[in-house]
């Protein structure tokens, strides 16, 4: 799929201070990228130069083929920006915000009473268009500052950590918001610090830190491009309580039983729970399928010693992994 | 509630008429007139100016048996003070706050992204603002005219005062605007809050004070040319210092990816040759030459107070700005380019009024020995700061905030220690002492005449020399910026 945006080499200086560092990465349409970062990565500044707010001290951004740095003004009707602040005036109905941005973006006549309602059509704000945005609640409001980027019909979306502040079921309505925008070939770079919500999201990630872009792909290929990431995985089971023999035995003799196999590391307790790794010597090539392997002997080990086990899953990385692993866990 | 009442109105010409001018002027307008009429403020003060002209209205048609010689004026003056809070006060600070909490809120990034750009933000406040003194206007107007009726002022007097009103409430508007361009904290808007309310009360004071006399002395000097001189060049000064506030709090909104110089840059290049040329047209009128060497020392104080802003840019502009013009596109960013502009404007009007002075002949020598030092003072004081700054390796020293306090501390340097030490060691005004002192200087060549050549050519001479190495200082931080 060829890129819509592409970030080649971006850096930028404040002074002495290096706040995004030889950052390269590309976003190809349709797709939503997680922008994830402690704070004070750099991910707010690379956002506002894609943005085209700022300019790198050295690098090339291309939308669409469009240099950002040399015709910021022609790339500017191709991207939405949200910034983390929502920007609404609080003294105009939900119709005059949109309706003055619409006017802003250069929209007439009937073509711009069709694209406000279609916006708020798609947002699901036409049951508020008569309400003062002080009057909406934070999700709402959300949808308002969303609703003004979609005005222009933008290629690329460029959301600062939306979904912050939200309740979880305005959670819930983002995120189907933003797979309806994907699906409709939009681009969304997402940038949010709770990295639970972006695995739900994203499609790919692009983890940075101290301005050093780590890793970038999906959350899989994030994990196995990494030293050791893809060398462990964690596997939880639960125990049958009602076997006929106190749980407490039934743990420890399921512990001590794990802990004689190979490849089993860090075993855990916990009620009727037993969580564990199974985790390759350092160093070593994990092969294709090594995990399911792995467990089938194990599972295997613990029913011929007719363990009471009700449930065995390897738990699925997700992007906190990622993160925890790529960053080494320095979160700030 | 029939059915048929609460069918819309099918659109008629008026209205598809409305909808097409709604469309074509700035949206910021719309939005602002829209959010402006909402607000209590503005009827509580519409109403209170209305009820207010209305008692002097009755108060002045009883009274006017008595007085009626001077009913119109006073009446006039009266109904200016009510139109005036209101054109100085009121709007101003409705503008500034709306400013302001554009800046506070970030909304005006966004504002930028939809391609309007800071100076059609910002001509949208200032259009609204003056659509809301025409309708305050246009609601005194039958009183003011009334003043007309009960004699004692004439239509001229009247309509000079409603025009220069307004010019003066466009740039207090300009003011107010700009002030809130600078709020980046919490601390500086609160401190920003209260020089405003100081600025624009001291604003309505001027305002005030300028109804009284335009209203006590207009009307036996309109026929003269120095009123109207006076009068253009209060215009001239108010719109164009006005429109520099404009074009500087333009250049603050940019974002480092436009080219933030070219509008302010214009608007000082306007501004420097049209003062000139009024300089020129007082000389012309009064056949004073004096005039020339006050054009001199007013036009050089006011290139280097002014210029010096220019002069210490930043390269904090997209590369691709600079880069697109010549080394000496001067209207593009860049410091040099900046530092090259004032000088040039500067050294035109000394070559311009030298000549036209020498021409004339009539200057006596200590006035035209100031006429000619005057603008080396000016480039003295432009180019040490820029000077001063690049000699200290740190950094930070070299930002534009540093050279100006550079130039602040110079300043109290050169004008106060050396009128001290010469209190101390033989006269406060000692000639060699205060040689670079551009206030005690000056007067000293004025007093001195023909025996202070020697010391305006030392002073040209240094003047000079710190010139060319404030040029290359520049140039050389070009080169590496640009490296």
């Amino acid at each position: 799929m060829s890129a819509l945006l592409e970030v080649k080499g971006l850096t930028r200086y404040y002074g002495a201070l290096k706040a995004v560092d030889d950052i390269t990465f590309s976003l190809p349409a349709g797709t939503i990228l997680g922008f994830i970062g402690p704070n004070g990565a750099g991910k707010s500044t690379t956002m506002r130069i894609i943005a085209t707010l700022d300019v790198p001290t050295s690098g090339e951004v291309l939308l669409d083929g469009k240099s950002l740095v040399a015709r910021p003004d022609q790339a500017r009707p191709l991207l939405g920006y949200m910034p983390d602040r929502y920007g609404t005036y609080d003294d105009m109905t939900v119709f005059e915000f949109l309706d003055f941005f619409a006017r802003a973006y250069r929209l007439r006549g009937n073509e711009r009473k069709a694209r406000v309602d279609s916006v708020m059509d798609f947002t699901g704000l036409m049951p508020l268009k008569d309400k003062l945005t002080s009057e909406l609640s934070k999700g709402m409001k959300q949808r308002v500052a969303l609703g003004r980027t979609l005005l222009h019909d933008p290629k690329l979306l460029i959301l600062d950590e939306p979904a912050d502040g939200l309740d979880p079921r305005a959670r819930i309505e983002l995120r189907e918001l933003l797979r309806a925008l994907a699906s409709q070939g939009k681009a969304v770079l997402i940038s949010s610090h709770i990295l639970t919500e972006l695995s739900e999201i994203c499609d790919t990630c692009a983890i940075i830190e101290q301005g050093h872009l780590l890793a970038t792909g999906t959350v899989q290929e994030v994990l196995s491009r990494t030293s050791n990431a893809a060398a462990f995985s964690e596997v939880e089971l639960t125990l049958w309580a009602g076997a006929g023999m106190p749980l407490e035995e039934i743990a420890r003799k399921t512990e001590r039983l794990l802990l004689e196999q190979p490849l089993v590391t860090n075993v855990s307790v916990l009620n009727n729970a037993l969580r564990f790794r199974l985790e390759l010597a350092v160093g070593a090539t994990p092969a294709s399928g090594w995990v399911e392997e792995a467990s089938v002997r194990v599972l295997k080990v613990l029913v011929n010693a007719e363990i009471p086990v009700t449930s065995f899953r390897t738990r699925e990385h997700d992007l906190e992994d990622a993160f925890m692993s790529v960053t080494k866990g320095r979160v700030q | 509630m029939s059915a048929q009442a609460v069918t819309a109105r099918e659109p008629d010409a008026f209205d598809r008429f409305g909808e097409q001018l709604a469309d074509r002027i700035n949206p910021i307008v719309v939005k602002e007139v829209r959010q402006g009429l909402r607000t209590r403020v503005f009827w509580i003060f519409f109403s209170l100016m209305l009820v207010a002209c209305l008692f002097i209205s009755l108060f002045a048609f009883a009274a006017s048996d008595g007085i009626a010689d001077k009913a119109g004026q006073a009446t006039f003056i009266a109904y200016f003070v009510c139109l005036g809070f209101v054109q100085f006060f009121v709007i101003p600070y409705a503008a500034y706050r709306s400013m302001a909490r554009e800046a506070e809120d970030e909304t005006w990034v966004l504002l930028t992204l939809t391609g309007i750009g800071p100076r059609r933000i910002l001509a949208g406040k200032l259009g609204s603002s003056v659509l809301q003194g025409i309708l305050y206007a246009s609601a005194a107007t039958p009183f003011l005219l009334f003043s007309y009726f009960l004699n004692g002022i004439d239509l001229p007097t009247i309509i000079v005062g409603v025009v220069i009103s307004m010019g003066y409430q466009i740039f207090l508007v300009s003011v107010s605007v700009s002030l809130a361009t600078l709020a980046e904290s919490r601390l500086v808007r609160s401190l920003l809050h209260f020089v405003l309310l100081g600025v624009l009360l001291q604003g309505l004071g001027f305002g005030i004070t300028g109804a009284v006399l335009i209203g006590e002395f207009a009307q036996k000097v309109t026929s003269t040319a120095a009123f109207w001189l006076t009068s253009l060049a209060v215009l001239f000064g108010m719109i164009t210092t006005g429109l520099l506030l404009f074009e500087s709090a333009a250049a603050r909104l940019s974002l480092a990816t436009e080219d933030y110089a070219r509008g302010a840059r214009f608007v000082y290049a306007i501004q420097f040759i049209g003062a000139g040329l009024l300089f020129l047209w007082g000389w012309s009128i009064s056949g004073e030459a004096e005039v020339l060497t006050a054009g001199s020392v007013t036009l050089s104080v006011y290139a280097t107070l002014v210029g010096l802003f220019v002069a210490s840019d930043r390269d904090g502009m997209a590369k691709v700005h600079w880069v697109s013009g010549g080394r000496y596109a001067l209207l593009k960013p860049g410091g040099l380019r900046g530092f090259v502009l004032v000088i040039s404007l500067l050294m035109l009007m000394a070559v311009a009024f030298t000549g036209l002075a020498l021409g004339e002949g009539t200057l006596p020598m200590g006035a035209m020995l100031v006429l000619v030092a005057a603008p080396a003072f000016a480039l003295l004081m432009l180019s040490l700061p820029v000077v001063v700054a690049r000699w200290i390796p740190h950094p930070p020293w070299q930002t534009p905030a540093m050279i100006r306090l550079v130039f602040l501390g110079l300043i109290v340097l050169m004008t106060g220690v050396p009128p001290l030490i010469g209190e101390i060691v033989s006269d406060a005004d000692d000639l060699f002492l205060n040689a670079l002192n551009p206030v005690v200087g000056l007067i000293n060549i004025e007093r001195q005449s023909h025996d202070a050549m020697p010391l305006v050519l030392l002073v040209w001479g240094i003047a000079v020399g710190l010139g060319f190495s404030a040029f290359f200082s520049l140039r050389s931080r070009d080169t590496e910026w640009l490296a």
